[in-house]
């Protein structure tokens, strides 16, 4: 039944957006997976109040066992500050799947991470580009374009950003 | 009168003299062999590697083009238990013994995989037990280096390396007292000085030590007094240095042959480029060999003279037994063997020189010179060899097919390349020039060429970011244009096809690279506009805000042109190309990596509708003939250019995941009398073929719908429309009017369609 589900939603999906729907098939993370911790939160620093914070990183989705491995070693070197690391890590998934927003915007966070708020943002739009219907990710993508502003002082433009963030839903 | 007292003064004074001289000389020498052999620090090249092939179920490659590359990095067929570095292979099944290599981000040890193919993709990646490996990455390719001075190439060994036989088979074949001597052999000295007073001049003789100094700190010439100096210096290194030193020293610096310009030196580069073997896993019969080529590394090539190299190996074998270092039965053995080396095409200093050079010129931006030459750095690249052999090969026949007998004299037709990754911007592919081996002038970076019709999608798209005022369908004038401005002639833009077309759609303007609509369309915007379109797009080089740049009266390198045609490839994201992913030192310590970048040049909108314009121009318009190549589903996306008197000939495309400039013509600006479709497209269409291009499906944007269009009159169409096009439009920009065609019913259809749709949207949230 979910596998039926999650067919018709990428069906929709791809009708929508006139695009191939990504990997949509869900393979849940290892538990030791130190994922969606606190430190995919907020970067240390001036600006962002916990309004504009993103949200955690979802899980995994991606039906390539490849992709899979390479997101959760670049979450876990993320986690351990290795941001370099886990940009590599990234890309070279990206390169496996350029398509795949989720990867965009994982990227997108490790930028944040790394201080680089102008490569953030437009990563993060990188993401949009390829989300299709995915509101639900688009909306994580402005949060971290709002982030992103906030932290280079544009507290005009992050605002803006949350508006769209809010239209996602 | 004869002074006897004066005599001896003056004796004394001489005598003082020449010790002096000869004890500051000694000094000399002695710092000079104490300073350079200190450190020992050979310069090594800069090592430059291709991007390492990544296997994972699902990835697109048939079986040849692994197996292909694994020959390129020197592994052979068939399994040899023990060591890596070899593959096997049937129909479904590739099994590699992969070599150990250190990654700019770590050690991979040595593995066996298994990989699984099905129609012309990996289906599964297992290691040896059978297990799913969800990805493996291969060796990369070296793919060439950054050179000292005389082209020296070498890899560093330990002597804890080098086996044990191999030094014994040298000690018992060059220099039999090298443990007893203290530099010199006097018996040596002996056999070489009958040799010169016989009349066969000055030869042989010399002990490792002499040899060493000889290459290390001497010139070839064969003097008397050099050969004093040499006798001067082995001693004095053997006073400061002990015997393993100098040994590890020799195996090193040793020259051991040539690959076209590149100086094969030392045993453990002379064990990869011989037998595509770390030194560690050479066997006697391997080691003597190269052990035989020190004698004469020409006179003795296994490639070219394998029967001497042969004879040789065999008589160094017969004195390491005779020696007592070899028993009688691992004499027989290593005799019987065959020479075991790899042969494999020659790469001299690079296969790839072209790319090559822009990889030198991206590092030099962050290194020294100095240090790119000698540090041994390790250079992880992005070229695609797969990609660049079909750039190569697709360049080479097609510009020998259509330069045939060089019928419009020398120098013949030129060419370059540049392929690109569309999403990260890499530069996979890149060539120079007709002669892809030759290192010299890089047309790809440095042929700054009219560009012609490449610059229009900047003028078009400009256009289609004003949605208010044009869209795809939006009629432009191709009737006769005058441009006058004041200081300048008169500009009058003709087609190619020397006919004026009345008003025509914008897009069908575009497709047919129709001159006078251009012209008519770029100087409506305003030329500053699109000169600003162009620069956003990524071109640094400053143009002239005239008329006549709008058509390309401006020079470009094929490298330039690619960056443009990136932003357009990668949806309005300008990411600089980049060839170099990491650099780490010599010993692996990651120095470098040049990240992934993107900027966000232009909304998505009006990027999607030049990409369909340009999808439009390969299928029905300039670039028609792609269709020769690939299948119309690829849906690829282009323009063709060709400059007054077909001087040159372009074509830029991409398909979904590669992006590809090809630009054919004369270095002396000849008139090439081919045009971009004639000439540049067919190597495109031929390179990609090759590829298995992915389909371009861009996403498309909120602000973007599609509108059946009835392409007689320009207005909104239905069912009843037999020739009704779909077209894409800016939300809102699409024709209102509806085309005479259309019918009522039809429009009663529609509003119910309307409906429906946002019907669904509520449903489901959009």
């Amino acid at each position: 039944m979910r596998i039926l589900v999650v067919f018709l939603a990428a069906v929709i999906a791809g009708c929508a957006t006139g695009v191939p729907a990504p990997s949509q098939v869900l393979v849940p993370a290892p538990d030791q997976v130190p994922g969606p911790g606190p430190e995919f939160g907020p970067p240390l620093g001036p600006g962002p109040g916990p309004e504009s914070a993103p949200l955690p990183a979802p899980p995994a989705h991606t039906e390539n066992l490849a992709i899979a491995g390479l997101l959760i070693g670049a979450r876990t070197d993320a986690a351990a500050g290795r941001l370099v690391n886990a940009a590599a890590s990234l890309e070279r998934a990206l390169r496996i799947e350029p398509r795949n927003p989720r990867l965009w915007q994982e990227l997108a966070r490790v930028r944040l991470k790394q201080g680089d708020y102008a490569q953030a943002e437009s990563t993060a739009a990188r993401s949009n580009s390829w989300a299709g219907s995915d509101n639900a990710l688009r909306a994580d993508n402005w949060r971290i374009i709002a982030h992103a502003r906030n932290a280079r002082g544009d507290a005009e433009g992050a605002k803006g950003a949350l508006e769209a963030a809010e239209r996602q839903r | 009168m004869f002074d006897r007292a004066k005599f001896w003064r003056y004796t004394r004074y001489a005598v003082l003299t020449v010790a002096l001289l000869a004890a500051g000389f000694t000094l000399y020498l002695d710092i000079r062999v104490r300073s350079e052999f200190e450190g020992r620090r050979f310069a090594l090249p800069a090592r430059i590697y291709a991007r390492p092939l990544e296997l994972h179920a699902g990835l697109r490659i048939a079986q040849i083009d692994v197996v292909r590359e694994l020959q390129e990095a020197g592994y052979t067929q068939g399994p040899r238990e023990g060591e890596p570095g070899w593959f096997a292979n049937d129909n479904d099944w590739l099994e590699v013994a992969v070599r150990p290599f250190v990654f700019w981000d770590g050690m991979q040890p040595a593995k066996r995989v298994r990989v699984a193919f099905d129609s012309g993709a990996v289906k599964a990646v297992q290691d040896a037990e059978g297990r799913e490996l969800p990805l493996v990455r291969l060796e990369p390719l070296a793919i060439g280096g950054i050179y000292p001075a005389n082209n020296e190439d070498r890899v560093l060994v330990r002597l804890s390396e080098v086996p044990k036989q191999m030094v014994q088979a040298l000690i018992a074949n060059e220099d039999r007292n090298f443990y007893a001597h203290h530099g010199f052999d006097l018996r040596g000295i002996a056999r070489a000085a009958f040799s010169f007073f016989t009349g066969h001049g000055l030869q042989g003789g010399s002990t490792l030590t002499q040899q060493l100094v000889k290459n290390f700190f001497l010139t070839p010439e064969r003097t008397i007094s050099r050969k004093v100096t040499e006798l001067f210096m082995s001693v004095l290194l053997e006073i400061h240095y002990d015997k393993e030193e100098i040994l590890e020293t020799y195996l090193n610096e040793i020259y051991l042959g040539q690959d076209r310009d590149r100086a094969i030196h030392g045993v453990g580069l002379a064990s990869l480029f011989y037998f595509g073997k770390t030194v560690e896993h050479l066997t006697l019969a391997e080691s003597a060999l190269l052990v035989g080529m020190v004698k004469g590394p020409a006179l003795y090539d296994p490639f070219r003279n394998p029967q001497r190299a042969l004879e040789r190996r065999n008589v160094v074998l017969r004195e390491t037994k005779d020696r007592g270092f070899a028993t009688m039965e691992e004499y027989s053995k290593a005799r019987a063997a065959d020479l075991g080396v790899n042969q494999k095409a020659a790469m001299g200093t690079s296969p790839h020189p072209a790319f090559l050079d822009l990889v030198h010129r991206q590092l030099r931006r962050d290194y020294d010179e100095a240090d790119l030459r000698s540090e041994g750095l390790r250079v992880f690249t992005t070229l695609a060899p797969r990609v660049q052999t079909a750039a190569e090969r697709a360049l080479e026949r097609k510009i020998a097919q259509f330069d045939k007998g060089k019928i419009f004299g020398e120098p013949g037709l030129e060419g370059a390349v540049v392929v690109t990754d569309t999403q990260s911007g890499e530069v996979q592919a890149l060539v120079g020039g007709r002669d892809v081996r030759f290192r010299g002038f890089n047309r790809a970076l440095d042929a700054g060429r009219p560009v012609g019709s490449l610059l229009k999608p900047a003028i078009y798209l400009t256009a289609l970011a004003d949605p208010a005022h044009y869209t795809l369908v939006t009629p432009i004038d191709d009737g006769p244009f005058v441009w006058k401005s004041r200081g300048a002639p008169d500009w009058e833009p003709t087609n190619y096809d020397k006919i004026f077309h009345g008003a025509v759609p914008l897009r069908m303007a575009l497709a047919h690279s129709y001159n006078a609509a251009t012209a008519r369309l770029g100087t409506d915007i305003g030329v500053e506009k699109v000169l600003t379109t162009i620069k956003r797009l990524g071109i640094e080089r400053e143009m002239q805000p005239y008329a006549s740049t709008l058509l390309g009266a401006v020079d470009l390198s094929p490298l330039e042109v690619a960056q443009m045609y990136q932003t357009i490839a990668s949806g309005g994201f300008r990411t600089p190309l980049r060839a170099i992913r990491e650099v780490t030192t010599q010993d692996g310590r990651p120095l470098k990596r040049y990240a992934l970048a993107v900027e966000q040049a232009f909304p998505p909108e009006p990027m999607y509708l030049i990409t369909a314009a340009m999808q439009g121009v390969v299928r029905e318009g300039t670039a028609q003939s792609l269709r020769n190549w690939l299948p119309p589903e690829i849906a690829v996306a282009g323009k063709t250019g060709t400059t007054t008197e077909q001087r040159d000939a372009w074509f830029a495309g991409f398909s979904g995941d590669r992006l590809g400039i090809v630009w054919i013509g004369y270095d002396d600006n000849r008139a090439a009398r081919l045009s971009g479709a004639g000439a540049a497209l067919p190597v495109w269409g031929e390179m990609m073929r090759a590829l298995d291009p992915e389909p371009l499906a861009l996403p498309k944007p909120d602000g973007i719908e599609n509108v059946l269009i009835d392409p007689a009159s320009g207005l909104r169409a239905d069912f009843a429309c037999a020739d009704a096009v779909e077209l894409p439009f800016a939300q809102g920009s699409a024709p209102a009017e509806r085309a005479p065609c259309a019918s009522a019913v039809g429009a009663a259809v529609e509003q119910i369609r309307q409906q429906a749709k946002s019907w669904m949207e509520r449903l489901f949230g959009k």
